[in-house]
């Protein structure tokens, strides 16, 4: 099987798996009790927060361990809607996952005004669009670093710096589940507050996660409870995904010329498939500066992504669709049709996401599938 | 004392010397699905009783989804010689609820030192006592005590309608065309329901419809069979046919066509399990495959009879039904209907029996059927 959907999860590496083990079978206490093995595992937890923390240019006490990204990003925005006194405005990015586009609409819902922000047709956000629509009333503006659905990455130092100037009080939260060690952050430098990431995409555990909330910034915790997290978030800290996210995170960073890579075989895949008629990338391309590594949409005229997808499942390649199909009506992506695409080409579009577990070889035999299933299914296109 | 189940039948009443098979298979019915619960199911004076059961709130449920059942009251059971114990028990069986009530006795005992009125009469006045709060009403009651005098005594308020029908196994087998959407379940349910096992047929066109539409049918079998009980699901791969007919046939005819071939091959599959006839989710004109003419058009090619449950029901009806046996939020997943290359713009909506046939004669029907049977997988549910 060669596994193509590295952004929906990864397979967590092998010292993962092992850290873990280890740390259930012999690390098991809680790290916030008193006794000695307790400490022991205190001080795994925060030998994980120092990590994330050097990653991302801020403090180890700046680190707030969740459940995943979706904890992350409803703590950040909730959490700041909730510190407020009076309404404000929430402003996103017209791409944003489900994650963040739902706490947004949930804001609003709170009585809280809501701006959404444009991208280009390359999928990246547009910031002279953005400088129009921000006010001094902004409080918090939420972007990803990195599209799950075509890899742009985002212009989060320039927005940073362009809210900064509008609405200097305002946070910028970054959801970084997509481009953490994948794309460089450093919060101070770019004028981050919260950022937001998981550790299954980085070949680490599900169930765990971080927020990095910067100084000084205030959030109302969505759990209470005991108090840990420094009260931003009580519960039981999940020890051993902790011990794997840090074991992820080590060596996700040790192998960044690895991960760099990925884009080599991201052009591959692309070029091989360069004598297929009708295919477009979404997003920008493999070798511009703004394309992550890993991520790769590509639509296919004439040829449903679904149908594709299957196809492509049979013979042993597994991708995703940037779409799910409705019964009747057909739901196509949200974030392709934000871009300027028509229903069709959101329709017929799969994404391909690269991990450290792929080989370049496999982007070959990846294409050679992809190309005679598109030729197949082309062959009976609706009269 | 003890809580058992009483469960009284419905239409087994009226059959004459073949009554023992019939109450046979009803009885093997219910101790099949409350097996694992621990239930012991027996028989006194021509009524069943479940008892033993650690769950009677599942017991009661799971009975009354038989095929057969009418109604089944969850009961006391009590020694009838202690008069004034039955009206204490009657009461506080009472006490908790609100509104009017009546007392109904039964008196199957005829030794019994008190008759029926006597009976209502004493221990609604136990009630009363112990409940003022309740009121009795003998026309329009909320609520009924029963209280019948037996080998025991047994005294139930509360009734929970079955579903009906005929015991499972007492009517022959039939073969379903399951498709995933919502009418055919339905179908599936109401031929169940005369005691007629089912076998079903699915046909799948991967990669046009995914695994997931698969998986879909395979849990709205698994549903039917919390009702019918074991069955078996027969996936017929259908990619080869759908491509063939879309490449040689006139595409208003296609998906008639196509419709012809899932008969034909349902019916061999179904003479391979033993089945005596079709069954399908059709109504008149709901799609244009469903035309009194289609209808001929897709009758005509198989010699089974094809039973239509549905043929003379609204939509909204069908819908209220599969809400009712609880299929219809399966079937309202949308992994359905991915094959639009397949649907053609302007389906024939009076199509002729002879144009049916020219307009498939460019296939080798005969390859293509024993292709799709050659490759049919099954699947055992329940």
């Amino acid at each position: 099987m060669i596994y193509l959907d590295n952004s929906a999860t990864t397979r967590p590496f092998d010292g993962v798996i092992e850290a873990m083990a280890s740390s259930m079978r012999e690390g098991y206490y809680n790290p916030s009790a008193a006794y000695g093995p307790a400490i022991a595992a205190e001080r795994e937890v925060r030998a994980c927060r120092r990590a994330i923390a050097e990653q991302l240019g801020a403090r180890e006490e700046e680190i707030v361990f969740t459940s995943g990204g979706t904890e992350g990003d409803n703590l950040a925005i909730l959490g700041a809607a909730q510190a407020l006194r009076s309404p404000g405005v929430f402003a996103c990015s017209d791409i944003e996952h489900p994650a963040v586009a739902e706490t947004i609409a949930r804001v609003e819902r709170m009585g809280h005004e809501v701006l959404r922000l444009p991208v280009d047709a390359r999928g990246v956000l547009d910031l002279a669009a953005c400088e129009r629509l921000l006010s001094p009333r902004v409080a918090l503006v939420s972007c990803m670093q990195v599209s799950n659905e075509t890899g742009a990455v985002q212009p989060v130092e320039a927005l940073s710096r362009l809210v900064k100037r509008i609405a200097p009080g305002a946070l910028v939260h970054v959801d970084g589940v997509q481009g953490f060690l994948r794309v460089p952050m450093h919060m101070a430098r770019m004028g981050v507050d919260l950022y937001t990431i998981s550790a299954h995409k980085i070949h680490g555990p599900k169930g765990v996660g971080a927020l990095a909330v910067r100084g000084g910034v205030r959030l109302a915790p969505q759990m209470t409870g005991g108090g840990q997290e420094r009260g931003l978030r009580s519960g039981t800290l999940n020890g051993a995904g902790i011990v794997g996210l840090h074991a992820a995170v080590r060596e996700m960073a040790a192998r960044r010329a690895e991960v760099e890579a990925l884009r080599g075989m991201k052009r591959r895949l692309l070029d091989d498939l360069s004598g297929l008629p009708g295919v477009t990338v979404n997003g920008p391309l493999p070798q511009e500066a703004d394309s992550a590594p890993h991520i790769l949409s590509l639509s296919f005229e004439g040829v449903r992504g679904e149908v594709l997808r299957n196809a492509l499942e049979a013979e042993g390649v597994i991708v995703s669709t940037g779409s799910a199909c409705a019964s009747h009506k057909q739901k196509v992506s949200d974030a392709l049709l934000a871009m300027g695409r028509t229903r069709e080409q959101a329709d017929g579009t799969i994404r391909v996401s690269l991990g450290l577990m792929n080989a370049p070889g496999e982007m070959d035999e990846a294409a050679a599938r992809i190309a005679s299933a598109c030729e197949q299914l082309r062959r009976y296109r609706r009269r | 004392m003890r809580t058992i189940l009483l469960v009284r039948f419905g239409e087994v009443f009226l059959k004459g010397q073949n009554r023992p098979f019939f109450m046979k298979k009803l009885i093997d019915r219910i101790k099949e699905v409350v097996g694992d619960l621990g239930g012991r199911v027996w028989m006194r004076e021509g009524r069943i009783y479940v008892s033993d059961c650690a769950d009677m709130d599942e017991c009661a449920r799971r009975v009354s989804r038989v095929f057969g059942v009418h109604s089944v009251s969850p009961a006391v059971e009590m020694d009838k010689a202690d008069f004034a114990a039955v009206c204490e028990q009657a009461a506080a069986m009472m006490a908790p609820l609100t509104g009017t009530f009546k007392v109904l006795a039964r008196r199957s005992d005829k030794r019994y030192p008190l008759d029926s009125p006597a009976i209502m009469r004493e221990a609604g006045g136990v009630i009363l006592e112990r409940a003022p709060h309740l009121t009795v009403d003998v026309n329009h009651p909320d609520h009924v005590m029963t209280i019948e005098i037996r080998d025991h005594a047994y005294l139930s308020v509360e009734r929970v309608m079955g579903v009906g029908g005929m015991p499972m196994g007492t009517n022959g087998k039939a073969c379903l065309l399951l498709s995933g959407g919502i009418d055919s379940p339905v179908a599936g349910f109401m031929i169940a329901k005369r005691g007629v096992e089912l076998c079903c047929v699915h046909y799948h066109s991967f990669p046009y419809t995914s695994e997931r539409a698969k998986e879909k049918v395979l849990e709205l079998a698994r549903q039917l069979s919390e009702y019918s009980g074991k069955l078996r699901v027969l996936v017929v791969p259908f990619t080869e046919i759908q491509l063939e007919i879309h490449e040689r046939c006139p595409e208003n005819m296609t998906t008639l066509i196509m419709r012809r071939f899932m008969m034909r091959i349902a019916e061999r599959l179904a003479l391979s399990e033993g089945a005596q006839a079709l069954v399908t989710g059709e109504s008149i004109g709901q799609v244009a495959s469903q035309t009194m003419e289609a209808l001929a058009c897709t009758d005509e090619v198989v010699s089974l009879p094809v039973f239509r449950p549905l043929i003379g029901m609204d939509k909204s009806e069908i819908v209220e039904r599969a809400e009712a046996i609880g299929t219809f939020e399966t079937s309202s997943l949308p992994y359905e209907d991915c094959c639009t290359i397949f649907t053609p713009k302007h389906p024939a909506t009076h199509p002729r029996r002879e144009q049916a046939r020219a307009a498939e004669e460019a296939l080798d029907a005969e390859a293509l059927i024993a292709a799709a049977i050659e490759g049919t997988q099954a699947y055992e549910i329940g």
